[in-house]
């Protein structure tokens, strides 16, 4: 994998481009880059020829390739199998041709504390805890064979960890890379490259020795980096505080090689992400759009910089019985399979009734809206603009600031009210 | 509305095999031709469970099934009224058949009991009363807007005999006199009556000859495919389809295992329905010739095979049996995979049996099929009895020991 900054801006962040050598040929991807995030592989709800058919971006009529962020909590059980597939990992996943990261963590999901043993590193999977020592973790990333892959380490930080855990999660993590660097280079018949972790909490001292111990690797040992330990992923990361994340991040950014690409996975909200951007960070993943659809919420966030109506809520709420009726698409304008064939009334009916369509129409809608978001991002830093951006995904063309976080949405769990009879009629 | 000088149904025998009761027809309603014999996927709620509109287009699927209760439920004819029907609030382009909501109320509902007026059930929601009679049948069904609708029948447990089979299909015959007269869209919308009368010949073809008596475009035969043994099963088919006029489509309702439907087109049927396919694919089972694949089992884990090489749907496309076998009931987009899969083999099955017809090599066609699909059991005796009865012979099975005979006379679902 290379990467090459093409443009800095002074006042909006970076573009480049991530040349990756993914099987039967190269693609390349640009930056600032969304990552597809993936459960066991696939893209949540959407079969790989429903995505790349419907709603992966076309330019022109070449589709834009994809990076895929692949998590082993979600598909460690596949190792064996992978060991004797003889294609490539996007391949095995329905996607021969895209590219793909491997990281430890679910984003989409609330990762459990604890099982910080000395020598393992604990990943959540269906089936329970499975602790992996660093020695399993490189017969994994042989068998996997990713593209690229992250460096194994102990993240399990955020906000309220103690000064203790949090260093921890520091030496940890430099024992685990100790051994990862010293095996990387002994990897054979794979090309992945490695995505050293830096880790440390939200304390200044942790992260500078994390990034230390990164920097003193010798030139080429890993290819980019993998900023972790802010939050502990699912719906905790839509609610992150920029004024406690940004400086932080911005100090890390600024230690670390200017040349190399920057990661920092999990269901970041849309400002965030702009102000991320704004400070050098280059991949995000999709997990925001995800957490959204399950929780039945549409994104309809206003990013197109020509507009001038005020949007107080970035969500529709597809659980509101107010558009029972309401037959019209999710998103004025939208030109995502769900809009154009489908209506908001038609999707309520999907949500009242627990039909599994529902998650997948609002799915396809997320993503292709999100999508559009990262298109326009790149625009914006092209032509020297992402602080106008900033501020109207900031307040929506409205007076405050509007709430991204992301709650859980209790009824769809618990459902009280569904229908009572059949309606009785008064039309003849 | 559509001009109403063209039926809403016009349906035309295409072929006939020369040597079973089996024929290929084309059916042409208000939102598609459909070719029979055909298998119509269940869209319960308005929705075929985890599949994009487009994605069963891309199937080539040309007709859906819908089920009133549900529909009547939620989210209700007001809604579906203002919707402008079913096929717009769906996104659904191509015709659609709905089912009366009988059925449902009596399977699914403990507490449903018939009078001459209806049925009456408590609602499973908040237990309140509630009556669905012929007349309320038809005008949700009016409201859905379905190419094709069904009569409210007086449904009856297969198993029952006794006075109740012969009072039940009297009283089928009087609702669909009723839903006759209460159905408003005639231009747009073709009512199927239903053929009753239990496991009782005679009852059958008293009601074939009646329900023949009035204004319809075509017929369902009903109240099979419920716990009765398949002997009784086939011959309940043979008996009505002997009857049912050559030139009306006749709907065998809620068949669908492939060696059903294979004999069931023998005997003459052209509409087939069944949620087996999607069923069976959320639990992580993918159908085959040989049967079904249980892709949950330990052998598939490291198959790196596709389901069926000779399938060309886009799961087979993309997907080995390994990959399936992790995800298979763990993710969710293992349902549409699989789904997927199965209704493209289900249709695919019917149009072989369509070109088959067409070729008049039906009868190969039925050998060859049973051939692979009973490889490693015996061709159960029903089925031997039900192609027998339209001239197909099939070849002996090998083994005739005990033990084999024995499981013959068990195989009954």
């Amino acid at each position: 994998m290379k990467f090459l900054v093409e443009n800095i801006n002074k006042n909006s962040g970076r573009l480049g481009l991530l040349d990756l050598k993914a099987a039967g040929g190269g693609i390349q991807l640009k930056t600032p880059l969304l990552m597809q995030t993936t459960k066991g592989g696939s893209i949540p709800y959407l079969s790989a020829d429903l995505f790349e058919n419907y709603v992966q971006n076309k330019n022109g009529q070449e589709p834009v390739p994809v990076l895929l962020q692949l998590t082993l909590s979600t598909m460690q059980q596949m190792a064996e199998s992978l060991a004797l597939w003889p294609a490539s990992l996007s391949h095995y996943l329905g996607f021969p041709g895209q590219g793909n990261v491997l990281l430890l963590r679910d984003p989409c999901e609330s990762t459990p504390s604890g099982g910080n043993d000395r020598d393992v590193a604990p990943i959540f999977t269906r089936q329970g805890k499975e602790s992996l020592t660093p020695e399993r973790y490189m017969e994994i990333i042989a068998s996997f064979k990713p593209d690229i892959y992250q460096g194994l380490c102990d993240a399990d930080t955020n906000l309220e960890s103690s000064k203790k855990r949090v260093q921890k999660s520091v030496d940890r993590t430099e024992r685990f890379m100790d051994y990862i660097y010293e095996q990387h280079g002994k990897l054979q018949s794979t090309s992945s490259s490695l995505l050293a972790p830096i880790v440390g909490g939200y304390n200044i001292f942790a992260r500078t020795q994390s990034i230390k111990h990164a920097r003193q690797q010798p030139e080429g040992k890993y290819s980019g980096y993998i900023l972790e330990g802010f939050h502990n992923n699912g719906l905790s990361a839509t609610a992150l505080d920029g004024s406690q994340l940004l400086p932080i991040v911005e100090h890390c950014v600024k230690q670390l090689e200017e040349n190399k690409i920057k990661m920092m996975p999990g269901a970041y909200s849309p400002l965030i992400i702009l102000e991320l951007i704004h400070i050098g960070v280059d991949v995000f993943d999709t997990s925001y759009a995800y957490c959204a659809a399950v929780n039945f919420k549409a994104l309809v966030f206003n990013y197109d910089e020509k507009s001038i109506e005020p949007r107080p809520t970035p969500f529709l709420d597809i659980t509101d019985e107010a558009i029972k009726e309401e037959f019209v698409p999710l998103l004025d304008n939208c030109k995502c399979l769900t809009c154009q064939k489908h209506t908001r009334a038609y999707v309520h009916h999907l949500y009242k009734t627990n039909e599994l369509l529902g998650p997948i129409l609002l799915m396809i809608h997320n993503l292709h809206h999100f999508m559009g978001f990262f298109e326009t991002i790149r625009s914006s830093i092209a032509q020297d603009k992402l602080p106008k951006l900033i501020d109207l995904v900031c307040k929506q063309n409205g007076d405050s600031k509007v709430d991204y976080s992301i709650e859980k949405n209790v009824k769809v769990i618990s459902k009280a009210v569904v229908g009572k009879g059949f309606e009785t009629t008064t039309e003849s | 509305m559509s001009p109403s000088n063209i039926p809403p149904l016009t349906y035309k025998v295409v072929a006939e095999c020369s040597v079973t009761k089996a024929r290929a027809g084309l059916m042409s309603l208000r939102h598609s031709d459909v070719n029979t014999p055909v298998f119509m996927p269940v869209g319960t709620q308005g929705t075929m469970k985890g599949l994009l509109p487009d994605q069963l287009i891309e199937l080539n699927c040309q007709i859906l099934l819908g089920n009133t209760y549900h529909l009547g439920l939620r989210p209700g004819i007001e809604t579906l009224r203002k919707a402008g029907g079913l096929h717009k609030f769906m996104g659904w382009p191509r015709a659609i058949l709905t089912d009366s909501g009988g059925f449902q109320m009596v399977s699914l509902l403990q507490l449903a009991e018939i009078d001459e007026k209806g049925v009456n059930f408590r609602s499973p929601f908040d237990n309140s009363e509630c009556m669905l009679t012929p007349e309320h049948s038809i005008q949700i069904q009016n409201a859905i807007g379905a190419d094709i609708m069904m009569q409210l029948d007086d449904v009856v447990k297969t198993t029952t005999t006794g006075p109740r089979v012969e009072e039940a299909m009297e009283r089928t015959i009087r609702w669909v006199d009723r839903c006759i007269k209460a159905h408003d869209r005639d231009d747009d919308q073709s009512l199927f009556p239903i053929v009753q009368g239990g496991l009782d010949i005679p009852l059958r073809h008293r009601c074939v000859s009646a329900l023949m008596e009035r204004q319809v475009r075509g017929f369902a035969v009903g109240g099979l495919s419920g716990g009765e043994s398949k002997h009784d099963f086939w011959r309940m088919v043979h008996v009505c389809t002997d009857r049912l006029p050559r030139d009306k489509p006749r709907y065998l309702m809620g068949v669908g295992f492939a060696a059903d439907l294979v004999v069931c087109v023998a005997l003459g049927i052209d509409m087939f329905d069944c949620v087996f396919p999607t069923r069976t694919a959320r639990f992580g089972c993918a159908l085959v010739d040989s049967g079904q694949l249980n892709l949950k089992q330990q052998k598939y884990k490291n198959d790196m095979e596709v389901i069926d090489k000779d399938c060309d749907c886009s799961t087979c496309k993309r997907y080995s049996r390994s990959y399936l076998h992790h995800i298979a009931t763990n993710e969710c987009v293992s349902s549409s995979l699989l789904s997927i899969h199965n209704v493209a083999y289900q249709l695919r099955l019917m149009r072989t049996m369509q070109e088959a017809i067409q070729r008049d090599e039906f009868p190969q066609f039925v050998k060859d099929f049973m051939a692979r699909h009973f490889q490693t059991e015996p061709i159960p005796e029903w089925i031997r009895e039900a192609l027998a009865a339209v001239k197909i012979e099939l070849p002996k099975d090998d083994a005739t020991d005990a033990t084999k005979e024995a499981k013959k006379r068990t195989t009954t679902s």
